[in-house]
């Protein structure tokens, strides 16, 4: 920005209060206190010119303009130039209706702002009393010095200890058996009294893996002595044992 | 069940070795069989009182939900002298209106907190999260879900605050913008 330029318009504020705003809000606050006239009533046209003249002296002072101030300036100059534009009677809000009802919220945040200043202040030299009460036993902080080999075993028979009292071993279950001579038996009858046996449902509702796997073994054998067929519509569906009408040698089945 | 003097004594000592302020709830709960809340009441005004009189560096006070032993303001000054540096950070101007718009309009969100303030707070608001006066609460439930924003337990001991309903009302705060707004 040229020197001249500036100089040919008008004094130049001192700098160290330019610093001060908190932003374009905090800005234009100030330039309508300084018009001293109500903040319904903004001379728009010459707080406007005010504004834009900061921000030209921010620049020239090389302060960083943030983005923010820059948006309030084209939308001051958007609020000037409806005000130049004739209005009809009541027909439409005042253009500076918005900005004069942020400038009042500002002004609260402002106020309130202060209160808490205000608050602040009567709570310096205020500090929470805490007695220095020993710590509890178990953050006792050992001296990396006083560690030798026998406190770490000790400390370590102390956690295994304590593991193996709060993770008491877990309750041991035989194994139950199931016998592939039974389960034939068993798989035999049941195909008797159905014509048509889903076996494969039968296998995946057994509680016990062992015993499906004893029950698929069971039906393989039954095939296998010409007791039962097995059939499948298509792949992965239902598998169904159907009698073929042979006895079962009951006699001859080995126990696997 | 003990006397009222007894009592008092027992809580002082509880609020001694607490620093950080104490429930009357926990209080009652820590005081034993048979203590009512109407007597660890009447027991935290007698130490109220004891301190409140001459002679006393301490002092009782009610801030963030309970009741916690402190310092006096007037000794400051010999405390910073012995502490050697504590002296508190202060708040910027910019942290306290972020502050004082989060705690007014709380829980508000980022995007909020820049239109009250023209100005986008975001460094800001991490500077008073990173004190912990500030703490997220949450998303709302609107278009980019953005995180929204309220005080802490922290900022109500900052600001020695019994609760948050102690804040100014706004119309107190009102009282003050005209004189306030003119001088800055």
């Amino acid at each position: 920005m040229d020197t001249a330029l500036l100089g040919s318009e008008g004094p130049v504020r001192p700098s160290v209060f330019l610093a001060v705003f908190e932003g374009p809000l905090d800005l234009l606050l100030h330039l309508v206190r300084e018009e001293k006239v109500s903040i319904w009533d903004i001379p728009m046209a010459r707080v406007c010119d005010q504004y834009h003249e900061t921000l030209r002296q921010m620049e020239w002072l090389d302060l960083e303009v943030a983005g923010e101030y820059l948006v309030y300036a084209a939308w001051l100059l958007l609020i000037k130039s409806r005000l130049l534009l004739p209005r009809h009677e009541g027909e439409e809000k005042d253009p500076r209706q918005e900005l004069v009802e942020r400038l009042i919220e500002y002004e609260k945040v402002k106020a309130a702002a202060s209160e808490l200043a205000a608050l602040v202040e009567l709570r310096r030299g205020v500090e929470g009393v805490r007695f220095a009460a020993p710590p509890a036993p178990e953050e006792v902080e050992l001296d990396l010095e006083d560690v030798d080999v026998l406190a770490l075993g000790k400390a370590l028979a102390n956690v295994l200890q304590r593991h193996s009292r709060e993770h008491p071993p877990s309750l041991e279950l035989m194994p139950m058996r199931f016998s592939v001579r039974e389960k034939i038996i068993e798989l035999f009858d049941l195909i008797g009294r159905q014509r048509s046996f889903p076996l494969l449902s039968h296998l995946l509702t057994r509680p016990d893996r062992l015993e499906g796997v004893t029950l698929l073994l069971a039906a393989l054998e039954l095939v296998r002595l010409g007791t039962a067929r097995a059939h499948q519509r298509r792949p992965f569906a239902e598998i169904y044992l159907t009698p073929t009408g042979a006895q079962l040698p009951v006699d001859a089945l080995t126990d696997a | 069940m003990p006397e009222p003097k007894t009592l008092a004594a027992m809580v002082e000592a509880i609020l001694a070795v607490a620093g950080d302020p104490v429930t009357v709830d926990t209080l009652v709960a820590v005081a034993g069989e048979g203590v009512e809340r109407g007597q660890v009441e009447e027991a935290l005004e007698i130490v109220r009182l004891r301190h409140e009189g001459e002679g006393s560096g301490l002092r009782l006070e009610n801030v963030a939900g309970g009741w916690r032993l402190a310092t006096r303001p007037e000794h400051e000054g010999v405390l910073r002298e012995y502490l050697g540096y504590r002296s508190r950070a202060r708040l910027s101007q910019a942290a306290l209106e972020t502050l004082a718009v989060i705690a007014y309009r709380q829980p508000i969100t980022m995007p909020e907190i820049n239109f009250l303030r023209g100005v986008n707070s975001t460094a800001v608001v991490r500077t008073l999260l990173e004190r912990s006066l500030v703490a997220v609460a949450g998303r709302k439930q609107v278009v980019g879900t953005p995180l929204l924003y309220r005080t802490t337990k922290e900022f109500l001991v900052h600001f020695g605050l019994p609760d948050l309903s102690a804040l100014p009302t706004p119309e107190e705060v009102e009282q003050v913008t005209g004189e306030d707004a003119s001088g800055s």
